[in-house]
């Protein structure tokens, strides 16, 4: 397989922030509550991710070794703040549910982990493509767990009822529980998958 | 030694890069913030003051402070409804601070003698499914046309007249508690309210697009 398919493989399921690493876990379990949610929240950290291993793999060879950490963090907090402002500006309401976990973004130890981890050893085109499948993976988690989360909780999906009157939505599955709950048989599922696959 | 200055100097280099960036995010953002608060609030207050009004609220305002509505007493902004030169009524948010958690943030309408126009929950942090009602339901339209005396402030279980949900008595028992003392302050200050002149000319001026 090809060094990019390699990465894009790696992102999304091989190496998942979440199902592999299980990274990023404040606001996977925070702001899952539905899929619209999950999706918004993904996508701000992809593009996060993706400014911040994009700019970092373009400094890879100026930034001293001893002091790259504090840099990689002040690249990563601009980004945030960037996504912060332009979200705030643009689309307000996402921005007012997903409130302090977008800023916290910035302590989201997977987009450090891939600053250190690739963007700081690959070329920015690899760097990006990396970015991109990383924060795809996130995203794609973040909405399995919403969307199962609001299904159960509110029987909704993507804020359409589709359980019809008689469903008695459990309410357990929205608050905090619910989300650790969930993610449990996530990840019991894609460890089956993955034996299945015969892997691991 | 050098080295020590290259460290500094690689450091202060991305921080004066990253500051510019983001100050000329913040240029290009902060109008568009402005505005999409604007028309934020200019929805909630078409949503709560009565109808029929033809002047701009969100420029017609007075700020008081009361420890009613704000329980630390931080000014709050009275936003005014007119027709031509009659006041149908005013607007005003109240923070309930006995909610099951944090603060509840709500816009209250009232029309010129005192019943309540409409009642709004801007922002809580209520329980998902439980207290969260107030926001999802109905229930607030409860409030509407009540004025201190055809109405027994209260949820049920209290004894009042305002319903209270399966599971959560104390997110409605604070709103219902928050509106009532909204609406004593309006009715004991109302004639003050409307005379006195616009005091927040700059909040006006910066809201302006």
């Amino acid at each position: 397989m090809s060094q990019t398919g390699t990465i894009i493989k790696n992102g999304l399921w091989d190496n998942n922030v979440v199902f592999a690493q299980l990274l990023g876990m404040c606001p996977l379990l925070g702001v899952s509550t539905n899929a619209i949610n999950g999706v918004g929240m993904g996508l701000a950290t992809m593009f996060v991710l993706l400014g911040s291993n994009i700019v970092v793999s373009l400094v890879r060879n100026y930034i001293p070794n001893d002091v790259r950490i504090p840099a990689y963090v002040i690249i990563i907090a601009s980004f945030v703040t960037i996504t912060d402002l332009t979200m705030n500006a643009f689309l307000l309401d996402l921005h007012k549910v997903l409130g302090i976990f977008i800023p916290l973004i910035v302590v989201n130890c997977a987009i450090l982990g891939r600053a250190e981890a690739f963007a700081c050893k690959n070329t920015p085109l690899s760097s990006a493509i990396d970015g991109i499948a990383m924060g795809l993976g996130f995203t794609l988690a973040l909405t399995l767990l919403g969307a199962s989360r609001e299904l159960l909780g509110s029987g909704t999906f993507f804020g359409v009822n589709v359980m019809g009157p008689s469903f008695h939505p459990a309410i357990g599955f929205i608050l905090p529980p619910g989300a650790f709950i969930v993610l449990g048989f996530i990840l019991m599922g894609v460890r089956w998958i993955d034996m299945k696959r015969g892997k691991k | 030694m050098p080295d020590f200055f290259k460290l500094g100097l690689t450091l202060m280099l991305v921080g004066m890069i990253a500051t510019a960036l983001l100050a000329g995010t913040d240029a290009v953002t902060s109008g568009p913030i402005a505005e999409a608060k604007r028309q934020e609030l200019l929805r909630a207050l078409r949503q709560v003051l009565p109808e029929g009004f033809d002047n701009q609220p969100d420029q017609d305002t007075v700020v008081v402070t009361d420890p009613r509505l704000e329980k630390k007493s931080k000014p709050v902004t009275i936003y005014r409804g007119r027709k031509g030169e009659t006041d149908l009524g005013a607007a005003f948010k109240v923070i309930a601070p006995d909610g099951y958690s944090g603060d509840i943030e709500i816009m209250m309408g009232v029309t010129a003698g005192g019943a309540i126009a409409s009642v709004q929950v801007l922002s809580h942090k209520e329980t998902p499914g439980l207290g969260d009602k107030i926001t999802l339901t109905a229930w607030p339209d409860a409030f509407k046309g009540k004025t201190l005396s055809n109405v027994k402030w209260g949820v049920k279980k209290d004894g009042g007249d305002f319903d209270q949900f399966a599971g959560a008595t104390i997110t409605p028992r604070a709103v219902v508690g928050a509106v009532k003392r909204g609406l004593e302050f309006f009715v004991e200050n109302e004639a003050k309210l409307f005379t006195k002149t616009a005091s927040t000319e700059k909040t006006a001026a910066e809201v302006k697009p």
